[in-house]
């Protein structure tokens, strides 16, 4: 007999045990897979991303935004813009999904022991870079000073309110919130200004320093600009780069940048790597 | 073994000796006037006048439409179903030598790390029986990327005709030693040199050197260059050349149905729709028709064989035959070749 055939395409199932509307537009779900092996074994690292689908209407892809040091489930968070994301919207708790990966490479955080961290995020990019920030706060020993710089456009527009909340309370993560001019409240608190702005003002020591950071094109080239100016070189700098993505695996053709391939390859790159790419994202 | 002649009044037999077992005998036919790559039951439908098949036989390995997965959906589960490719044998019967050469440009892209069973699974249980080209045309190019009209490259047995219209059969592969010793009725003694074959096509060879080529789109600043908004000018951005192309290889993976009872298919897809790269949110990295144009005309030329270490073109003219507003890659192969 031959074995049976390896379907590369074929999701696990998960069942939503958790709903977080996090904005208006924006839903985290924590997920269980079905499977009880896979419960057990599965594991990734910081960094990786799956492709999550609603049956009947599709797969898309997002970051697994939970840490990999809490055991027994991931999280997603996404925004709903479009059919799949607009499906999986629809769902609640109890219901099922579908999920392939992790896929990709990762943060190599183990690199960073003994480093201080600077987290810059913007948006719906927060989801990415607060898996490393768990990471990170779970092994908080491995690490020195950790600083989290999170923008966004409007006050409603912050995603994982009461996490903030909670790394605001805690004396050994320094939190700086800040919001577009105009999108404050009378009641916030934070900062008001552009992320690279504020970036500035906080003005993290380069040396012996790593900055993770994620967010919106324009947001990662004024960034980019800002801890160059604070002495941070390429090679400090890392990102976790978006393209439409289908397969996961490197097959289907969407996600390159020129030769590589944002799925296989990537998504996490260092400024200087993408710096060397193609302008093609 | 290795040398055999078969006689084409024995085509049926050969045929009936794979169909019999549950294998898939594959080979050109007419159809509405154009020729395709068909599954055949009898010789009388094979035909052998032609240039080429409309479309490639990756289609025997890569469909253009296969379900991965089907799913019924109820109130609290969802039942889930994955599908596997069939494992009949496929002879694919006077494959072109350039297509041919094709397959391990397919393998390389769907195996790097990650392997795609759906296609190595149909690949690992195919004969690919070239035959060498007696005639082309104008399209043809296969000698300008190191090929050959009767290349073995790619082939388990390469057949060439004989001026009597049979054909002499080398074995090129062990699984096409295999086959010619399992079907070894058909396959009789006399395919020896002495037997005198119909004369190679020659196509026109172009004045390119493809290392240039690839050297020339390795470097950044070129992929900025103004030429390729220039010479991709009059792409409509039909896709033609992709479906029609060897080595393409995109697919989509969507779902049809609902979610009470649906399919989770892996279709065919191009890199010169517009919807390709478009994110959900509105951002599209390849926003403009030009550089959709050159991500294929650099797959092709600098992913494939840098990347794969394989062929991204073959010369088999297809996608010059096709495109509707004669947009011809030997003309920007030509003119990169002489920048570079």
């Amino acid at each position: 007999m031959e074995a049976a055939m390896k379907n590369l395409y074929l999701p696990h199932l998960v069942t939503i045990e958790d709903v977080y509307q996090e904005t208006p537009d924006v839903r985290s779900y924590r997920l269980v897979f079905k499977d009880p092996g896979v419960r057990d074994t599965f594991d990734f690292k910081t960094g990786q991303f799956g492709i999550y689908s609603a049956f009947g209407y599709g797969e898309s892809s997002f970051c697994i935004a939970s840490s990999p040091t809490r055991k027994g489930y991931i999280q997603c968070t996404f925004r709903q813009v479009g059919r799949v994301t607009g499906a999986l919207a629809g769902l609640e708790v109890g219901d099922t999904m579908g999920f392939r990966g992790p896929y990709g490479n990762w943060f190599p955080i183990d690199e960073w022991k003994g480093k201080n961290i600077v987290f810059v995020a913007g948006g719906i990019a927060l989801p990415p870079v607060r898996s490393v920030i768990w990471n990170c706060l779970d092994r908080r020993e491995d690490f020195g000073d950790i600083t989290i710089v999170y923008g966004a456009r409007t006050v409603e527009d912050l995603v994982y309110k009461n996490e903030l909340a909670h790394w605001e309370e805690r004396n050994d993560v320094n939190l700086v919130q800040t919001v577009d001019p105009g999108g404050e409240t009378p009641e916030w608190k934070g900062k008001i200004g552009f992320v690279p702005t504020v970036l500035e003002e906080v003005a993290p020591k380069p040396e012996n320093t790593i900055a993770v950071m994620c967010g919106p094109p324009i947001m990662i080239k004024f960034s980019l600009v800002s801890l160059e100016k604070l002495g941070f070189s390429d090679e400090q700098v890392y990102t976790t780069l978006e393209n439409k993505m289908k397969c996961g695996v490197g097959k289907c053709g969407r996600c390159n940048v020129g030769d590589i391939y944002i799925c296989k390859e990537g998504p996490v790159y260092t400024a200087a790597q993408v710096k060397r790419m193609h302008n093609d994202f | 073994m290795d040398k055999r002649l078969l006689k084409k009044a024995n085509l049926g037999k050969l045929i009936e000796g794979v169909t019999a077992k549950g294998g898939v005998f594959v080979a050109p036919v007419r159809e509405a006037g154009e020729v395709y790559y068909r599954p055949v039951t009898g010789a009388e439908e094979v035909v052998l006048d032609h240039i080429l098949p409309k479309k490639p036989f990756k289609e025997f390995f890569f469909p253009q439409t296969e379900v991965i997965a089907s799913f019924e959906g109820h109130k609290d589960q969802v039942e889930l179903k994955g599908y596997e490719s069939v494992i009949e044998e496929t002879v694919i019967f006077a494959a072109r030598p350039c297509e041919a050469s094709s397959t391990a440009s397919l393998r390389s892209v769907f195996t790097w790390d990650f392997v795609d069973e759906f296609y190595t699974n149909r690949e690992d249980r195919a004969v690919v029986m070239g035959l060498a080209c007696i005639r082309g045309d104008r399209a043809c190019f296969c000698t300008s990327v190191e090929l050959a009209p009767d290349t073995t490259e790619g082939s388990d047995i390469l057949l060439k005709e004989t001026v009597k219209g049979d054909f002499r059969a080398e074995a090129v592969t062990d699984k096409g030693k295999a086959f010619m010793e399992r079907h070894k009725a058909v396959f009789e003694e006399g395919g020896t040199e002495a037997v005198e074959t119909k004369k190679i096509f020659e196509p026109e060879k172009l004045d390119v050197d493809l290392k240039r080529i690839s050297r020339w789109l390795s470097q950044k600043a070129n992929y900025e260059s103004p030429l390729w908004a220039e010479l991709s000018r009059k792409c409509v951005g039909c896709g033609a050349c992709t479906f029609s192309c060897v080595t393409c290889h995109c697919f989509d993976i969507t779902d049809e149905g609902t979610y009470f009872e649906g399919e989770r298919r892996k279709n065919w897809d191009a890199c010169q729709f517009e919807f390709f790269t478009l994110h959900a949110a509105g951002h599209n990295p390849r926003d403009t028709q030009y550089k959709r144009w050159r991500n294929r005309f650099m797959c092709k030329f600098n992913f494939y064989p840098e990347k794969f270490s394989s062929k991204g073109c073959v010369g088999c003219g297809r996608c010059i035959r096709v495109c509707p507003v004669r947009l011809d890659i030997t003309e920007v192969m030509t003119e990169i070749s002489r920048t570079g």
